[in-house]
């Protein structure tokens, strides 16, 4: 029987996935192959060598927009910037996962199976850290690629749990403070579960609705169905259920702040500037490919949805006592003012993937910064903990008070051309309410950031104040990427602003 | 009625009442058999409904694989002989989140569909050369990446299950 005949296929179209699945499958021949004490060396070098061909790839492929593989995946202008920034940002966010030099064996756990304060857990304190991290990093990594390019739901969902699995996974190695990060791992795990079942379920109800799942056959079945339209709402409702719980919409959000503790710091970093890119990455193409003919009918429960997420969030971030808490509960808000550029559909596309790179960026180095202030214990993760720390540093609180202002929204940051940009252009789609209750938020979410200044700087040494580590090249260079990004995108913006205009609205043929 | 449809209602109620033994039972090894019950009789749906396939699936994943799984997951860290009764179900939400949800997707449906017919004769079997085809064609790339899941699942149950991950030999 010789009637199969394949899909067209567009090589080129999938190569940067390809690669970096392809240097995440070398990397687990590694584990198995490579001596012992040669593998931390061969992992670094060849992740960051998957994603650095990764991203080159995509730079050639920078003008291509193709649908492809029986529509399965949908590469254009702003999938393949997601693309890009996803890309970036992990390369960034490795140089984290790779630091060894803060803590001996690195900030993941050697043996994860012993159980937390058992005499093994105390055993393997100064063992190396496991190294599948990074192949898992590579997994999670092309995943997050492949959900902003997919062309149908049921490839995004695939994609969806390449990306989550290994995060789950992730945020159970911590090598310090073992039972809240295994708490963060099965927290994440039950309730990504729970949240892929919602998005399945959408995505059933879609089907019946349109007949296909392909995000271009839905717009048009929007046209055309026959069905009636309660099919429709349901699955729109139970797929952006889906959705905004990666992307920590409210009242989606109540994984975030435990998790973002629990995980370990450089996982954390990944998970705030990737996974942030990806989710709303795909909640654009979602809504601008498949629902945008409906979008009187979601635009208000999704504004709604978007207030509740920026005043929630800034609202909490005040009341946080831990560092790690405190940035969460700010991510949670700055998932709000994407949303209104959610809302504001092919107006706001720009600026969203704008301020995906600006925040991330910000957020790398502000996380980077969080694993420097250590004790005994490991990071001193507690806001009590670090008052006073500018007498002794001066040089580390003067570089997080810059981040600080920048999420702030201080003129000179990034932090306020990101905000300036989306605001405005989802004033310019009539988004008035959003971008009222946008700016009052930020308002209130600044008072938190100025709140750790003030503690850095104005308040006394507590009795036991953590030092700030020395950390090596790695770290250093996140740090000094996330402060430089900052500064350069708030001085500077025109060319990544020329870069987002270029890119086009989505393919929605 | 037709005999599908009579098939279908009956297989449906049978299904539906051993799901509500499922989680009212409480005796753990007999909520897991009845389990084995409501899956069993939803694969009989999918049968009557031609979809083969889904129906043989349904089976050896379900109720050959989970179930037994679950089994032995109550017979290795509990092994209850006789009814638990510190089983910590928490009724009145149960209800209202189970009920809730199942009456409100049924009245999307039933909203939905009507009195809608659709002839048996009128779909393509979903026998296992048709669903082969399907794979193989428009689902390919899917697929694909359904075995780097698996993959990235491997690796990740390796890391946090082997002891004597990164520990030199002694």
């Amino acid at each position: 029987m010789n009637d199969i005949q394949l899909p067209a296929i567009d090589y080129a179209a999938l190569l940067p996935m390809l690669i970096v699945f392809g240097a995440a499958c070398v990397g687990i021949l590694v584990e198995a192959f490579a001596p012992r004490g040669w593998r931390f060396v061969i992992q670094v070098s060849l992740t960051i060598g998957g994603l650095v061909a990764g991203l080159v790839a995509i730079i050639v492929n920078r003008d291509l927009e193709i649908t492809t593989i029986g529509g399965a995946v949908t590469v254009d202008g702003p999938g393949l910037f997601l693309q890009g920034a996803i890309i970036i940002l992990g390369i960034v966010s490795l140089g984290l996962i790779a630091e060894r030099r803060l803590e001996r064996g690195g900030p993941f756990v050697a043996e994860a199976a012993h159980a937390a304060n058992s005499d093994g857990d105390k055993r393997q304190e100064r063992e190396p850290g496991a190294t599948e991290v990074f192949p898992l990093t590579l997994f999670a990594i092309a995943g997050m690629m492949l959900f902003c390019v997919s062309g149908d739901l049921l490839t995004m969902f695939v994609a969806l749990e390449v990306f989550s699995l290994p995060l789950y996974l992730l945020c159970g190695l911590a090598r310090r403070r073992r039972l809240i990060s295994q708490e963060a791992a099965l927290k994440y795990f039950l309730l990504g579960a729970f949240a892929s079942a919602f998005f399945l379920y959408g995505v059933a109800l879609l089907y019946g609705y349109a007949g296909t799942v392909s995000l271009t056959g839905i717009r048009e079945g929007v046209l055309q169905s026959e069905q009636s339209g309660i099919l429709l709402a349901a699955g729109l409702a139970l797929l952006a259920i889906g959705l905004l719980f990666k992307a920590a919409a409210v009242p989606f959000h109540v994984w975030t702040p435990d998790v973002y503790q629990g995980a370990p710091t450089p996982v954390t970093a990944l998970m705030a500037a990737c996974t942030k890119a990806a989710a709303f990455g795909g909640l654009l193409r979602v809504f601008n490919v498949a629902f945008e003919t409906t979008a009187w009918d979601w635009q208000p429960v999704l504004a709604t949805v978007a207030i509740l997420t920026m005043v929630v969030g800034s609202i909490l971030a005040v009341a946080q006592t831990d560092i790690k808490r405190l940035l969460a509960y700010s991510s949670v808000a700055n998932a709000g003012y994407l949303l209104v550029g959610v809302v504001s559909l092919n107006g706001a596309v720009g600026s969203s993937l704008f301020y995906l790179i600006a925040y991330g960026f910000s957020v790398l180095g502000a996380f980077a910064m969080v694993t420097l202030v250590r004790d005994s214990e490991g990071e001193a993760t507690h806001l009590s903990r670090w008052a006073g720390l500018g007498k002794g540093s001066p040089l580390f609180s003067a570089l997080f008070t810059f981040l600080m202002l920048g999420f702030a929204g201080i003129p000179l940051t990034s932090g306020f051309t990101s905000k300036f940009a989306l605001f405005s252009s989802a004033w310019d789609s009539d988004q008035s309410v959003l971008v009222i209750v946008g700016v009052l938020s930020s308002v209130v979410l600044a008072f938190p950031y100025l709140k750790v200044v003030v503690l850095l700087w104005l308040n006394p040494p507590g009795e036991e104040t953590p030092t700030v580590s020395v950390p090596s090249m790695l770290t250093r260079a996140v740090i000094f990427a996330g402060v430089a990004v900052t500064f350069v995108l708030g001085v500077a913006p025109s060319f990544l602003l020329d870069i987002v205009a270029d890119a086009g609205p989505f393919l929605a043929k | 009625m037709t005999v599908t449809d009579v098939l279908v209602c009956a297989l449906g109620a049978v299904s539906l009442g051993a799901a509500l033994r499922v989680v009212t039972s409480k005796h753990l090894v007999r909520a897991g058999l009845w389990l084995v019950v409501a899956l069993g009789s939803l694969a009989g749906v999918y049968l009557v409904l031609t979809a083969e396939l889904l129906a043989w699936v349904q089976v050896l994943i379900y109720v050959g694989a989970v179930v037994v799984l679950m089994l032995f997951a109550v017979m290795l860290t509990r092994a209850p002989i006789g009814p638990s009764d510190d089983l910590d179900r928490a009724k009145v939400p149960g209800v209202l989140i189970g009920g809730g949800a199942g009456l409100g997707l049924a009245a999307v449906l039933v909203d939905a569909y009507r009195w809608r017919e659709v002839g048996l004769s009128d779909v393509e079997p979903g026998d296992a050369g048709a669903m082969g085809r399907e794979v193989f064609t428009s689902w390919v790339l899917p697929f694909e990446l359904l075995s780097v899941l698996l993959l990235a699942a491997l690796i990740g149950a390796i890391v946090v299950s082997r002891p004597d991950v990164g520990q030199r030999s002694r």
